[in-house]
């Protein structure tokens, strides 16, 4: 653990004129250290201000690195179309292959397709499977596995996680032993990124226990116990020339501080969901760093549309201007997020993003009029902590709204049962969701009219209509200006009031090298396995 | 009569049992939610619901589940997890699961113990045999005082001194399995020593207490007239009487560190068995929190009996009940 020192006041004036070049950095660190810092405090300090040396030393191969994810337990999966944790999302990674892979940026790399075509309309994909890929129990992998795989996901009976993404697929038909088509029922220029998803990994055809994890992956499953850990070898005849490490053994501290307390003891070297309160504790601490990603995941509470108060537009206006953006993510974040706009496509979502809609600021007199307008001075929300800051967030919200004469009265639910109990049931509930592979995708879930998690029970048709047309868009300029009409629509007549997005917040050891930085998930969204490698 | 005593205690034993089973069914099944909503979490449908729990069995009515657990159970079959599984794949055999986490748990409440009693009775003795002197006030002071800071705190304390800030000691007990002598010590050392501070604790006091109320009865005082050495009386005359009391408190304490070290599984990431069950109550997976849940109550059982069994042979007026 690091101690916490004073400095001495001169130290910002020195690091200003390090920044400005007035000083060298050699300079920096000896006025520094004469002023009472430590000299490895100082080089530190040095370090932030230049820019961070360009690491070009090549990967290189061996080591073994032992992964701690937040949270696990004998509901541990090792098959894919049912996995919905960071442990379950890391371990389909090391195991087994998807067609398509997401890597830096949201970009799309073909894994097992070697290459794809799709027609004019969007509505029929042609994947040419590669060749010469393995299983790890020596069969050849082909469009046999590909079509048995990726048919999990249809039907009615079926229990995949992301049933809803694969809707409009109507059939999966094999042409020859390696091409494989999808038939759609409506176009979907999308349907690529969707199938970078970790729940659409190829399995072997007509397996029964997936437990044995028999896939094309990097690693080799050598042993897994749900709820205590796995460990994996390197597949020495993947089809790629990684991975790197030798050996991977992942599992979970379920504990907060004892993860962290792992990560620096030296015995994990990855952590997964640093809190907060610790982020410093980290950020202090030797040879191991702290690795932020935005993503779009984000904390919300949903207004439901179908019931008072939410009903009222003037309502969810008022609960939408009292939220202090900027002070959640500054002070309940520690920085470690974004400000969100009340809709939930941010930034990390690229050119989906509709920059050009203006921010939502915190505004008590013009929430005061709404609540007036509306004539509602006492409301009930319910809360649990299913996501970093939410309690603060309402805490926060209840403060203000108590200065303009407002009585939000909070009632604190289990994390425990919540989804089904409280969530899409009472009027005013508070939500999460995680990022998802497009942005449409992530609209549809949630607003889409009529859909399944339509958890705001808002159904307007215009974003019924644009969520199909964006999916056939090829153009990149009305493709943006659909999402935008989308975005703007949520923002100003939904009854979502979404005040943050969440950073992915790791703990990384210094040694390892190599995290994508992709923010569908924790670590590289859950891909380090097959790209980290050890500095020696 | 002894051979009745028994008996009677055997019998009373298999009937708490089978009443915390039932306890324990009702009491699973009246929490909201089960396995298949716990699976698919925030991504369930009302179809995928129904596919799961047809696959899992769960649209059976649960009397008829409880008898074809019970009389899986009275054969020695503790069940399929299916939790676990994937869809429409075979389960995991909750022996299986509940074999390697039961090993654990008892490495690690055996070493507790191999510690924990021997330093706790010499300590309370040695206490009882000296009240009112400093070495009695440091062990009352420290005792008192250690019983009153929970175990979380303890063992953090314990991670942040010898594990971050010195680095001798793993921070978490993980166990590759393979572990062997000082390997395995070093892995279990700070586990072992937040729950033998905890544990030693509790039986000094109770060790002393008893200790001394005895010392006060009058036959003792009898031997002291007789002019008995001190040593002598405590050990021979004393504990022998005090030993009901003392046996019952470690047996407790036992069964507590098979059952109830939740906490300290949890913050030193060890894979015991009292965490599989909260894990196991955390996924509605039925028939693995019901085979947690009479294993535990089995240890209680047992434990007692043989405490019992202890206090009985140990007192001859308890041998011969009136």
């Amino acid at each position: 653990m690091g101690k916490r020192k004073k400095i001495h006041a001169a130290i910002p004036e020195l690091k200003n004129e390090l920044a400005k070049g007035n000083l060298s950095r050699r300079d920096f660190i000896r006025n520094a250290t004469l002023l009472g810092v430590s000299a490895a405090a100082a080089s530190q300090m040095a370090g932030f201000m230049l820019p961070k040396k360009v690491f070009a030393a090549t990967p290189r191969k061996g080591g073994f690195v032992r992964m701690a994810a937040e949270m696990h337990g004998p509901d541990d999966q090792m098959d894919p179309i049912v996995a919905t944790s960071t442990i379950d999302y890391t371990r389909m990674h090391v195991v087994y292959n998807g067609l398509v892979q997401i890597l830096d940026n949201m970009s799309l790399h073909p894994e097992l397709a070697g290459e794809w075509s799709v027609n004019k309309s969007a509505t029929e994909y042609t994947f040419k499977i590669r060749k010469g890929v393995h299983f790890h129990d020596g069969s050849p992998m082909t469009g046999h596995d590909v079509v048995w795989s990726m048919r999990r996901h249809l039907g009615k009976d079926s229990p995949s996680v992301i049933k809803a993404l694969m809707a409009s697929v109507d059939e999966w038909k094999l042409v020859d032993t390696y091409t494989v088509k999808a038939i759609l029922n409506s176009p979907d220029a999308d349907l690529p990124a969707k199938l970078g998803e970790k729940q659409a990994k190829i399995v072997k055809k007509d397996t029964k226990d997936f437990k044995k994890g028999n896939g094309t992956g990097p690693f080799v499953l050598k042993s897994f116990e749900p709820g205590v850990k796995s460990t994996h070898a390197r597949n020495k005849d993947y089809w790629r020339d990684r991975p790197y490490l030798d050996e991977v053994e992942i599992t979970a501290i379920t504990d907060p501080i004892a993860r962290v307390n792992a990560l620096i003891a030296g015995d994990v070297q990855l952590i997964t969901a640093v809190d907060a309160k610790s982020i410093r504790l980290v950020e202090q601490a030797q040879g191991v760093h702290i690795s932020s990603t935005p993503t779009a995941t984000y904390g919300g509470i949903c207004c439901l549309k179908n019931t008072m108060p939410g009903k009222d537009d003037d309502f969810v206006k008022g609960m939408q201007y009292i939220q202090d953006r900027e002070r959640i993510v500054r002070s309940i974040l520690k920085g470690h997020g974004m400000v969100g706009n009340d809709q939930p496509i941010s930034p990390a979502f690229g050119k989906d993003h509709c920059h050009e809609l203006p921010q939502r600021e915190y505004d008590p007199d013009k929430a005061k009029w709404h609540l007036n307008k509306a004539g509602i001075s006492t409301a009930e929300l319910y809360t649990a902590p299913i996501i970093p800051g939410l309690e603060e967030m309402c805490l926060l919200m209840q403060a203000n709204l108590k200065k303009i004469g407002f009585d939000l009265k909070i009632k604190r639910m289990p994390t425990d049962g919540y989804w089904g109990s409280v969530w899409m049931k009472e009027p005013m509930n508070v939500v999460t969701w995680n990022m998802r592979p497009t942005a449409n995708a992530m609209l549809a879930l949630q607003f889409a009219p009529g859909g399944a998690w339509n958890d705001t029970f808002w159904n307007n048709e215009r974003v019924g209509e644009l969520l199909k047309l964006s999916l056939a868009e090829t153009d990149p300029v009305k493709r943006h200006g659909m999402y935008c009409e989308m975005q703007t629509l949520v923002h100003n007549g939904s009854g979502m009031v979404i005040p943050y997005h969440v950073n992915s917040i790791d703990g990384i050891n210094d040694k390892i090298h190599g995290i994508p930085k992709q923010p569908l998930g924790f670590l590289g969204g859950c891909e380090w396995p097959e790209f980290a490698w050890i500095e020696a | 009569m002894l051979r009745r005593a028994i008996l009677r205690r055997i019998i009373i034993g298999i009937v708490t049992l089978f009443v915390v089973s039932v306890m324990i069914f009702v009491g699973t099944s009246v929490l909201p939610g089960d396995v298949a909503e716990i699976i698919l979490g925030q991504m369930a449908t009302p179809d995928s619901l129904a596919a799961l729990r047809h696959d899992l069995g769960l649209d059976q009515p649960a009397y008829i589940r409880y008898f074809l657990w019970l009389g899986d159970l009275v054969t020695g079959d503790l069940g399929i997890s299916k939790a676990g599984a994937g869809f429409g794949t075979v389960g995991t055999a909750i022996s299986t699961m509940i074999s390697s986490r039961l090993m654990n748990t008892f490495r690690l409440a055996g070493m507790v113990a191999l510690i924990a009693i021997p330093l706790s009775l010499t300590l309370g003795l040695a206490a009882a045999m000296y009240p009112g002197t400093r070495l009695d006030r440091i062990i009352t002071f420290s005792t008192l005082s250690l019983i009153s800071l929970p175990e979380f705190l303890v063992a953090t304390f314990l991670v942040l001194i010898l594990a971050v800030q010195l680095g001798w000691l793993p921070s978490i007990a993980y166990m590759s399995g393979n572990e062997t002598g000082l390997q395995l010590l070093r892995v279990l050392a700070l586990p072992t020593l937040t729950l033998v501070i905890v544990v030693s604790a509790q039986i000094v006091r109770m060790t002393r207490a008893t200790v001394l109320n005895v010392l006060s009865s009058p036959y003792i005082e009898m031997a002291i007239l007789k002019g008995m050495p001190r040593k002598r009386i405590i050990l021979r005359h004393a504990l022998l009487n005090a030993i009901g009391p003392i046996v019952n408190v470690i047996a407790l304490n036992l069964a507590w560190l098979i059952s109830g070290v939740v906490i300290v599984e949890t913050v030193f990431a060890y894979p015991g068995l009292a965490k599989l069950m909260i894990d196991g109550v955390q996924t509605r997976d039925l028939p693995l929190v019901q085979a947690c849940a009479m294993i535990f109550c089995t240890t209680y059982v047992v434990l007692i009996f043989i405490a019992d069994m202890v206090s009985i042979l140990s007192n001859p007026r308890l041998r011969h009940p009136r």
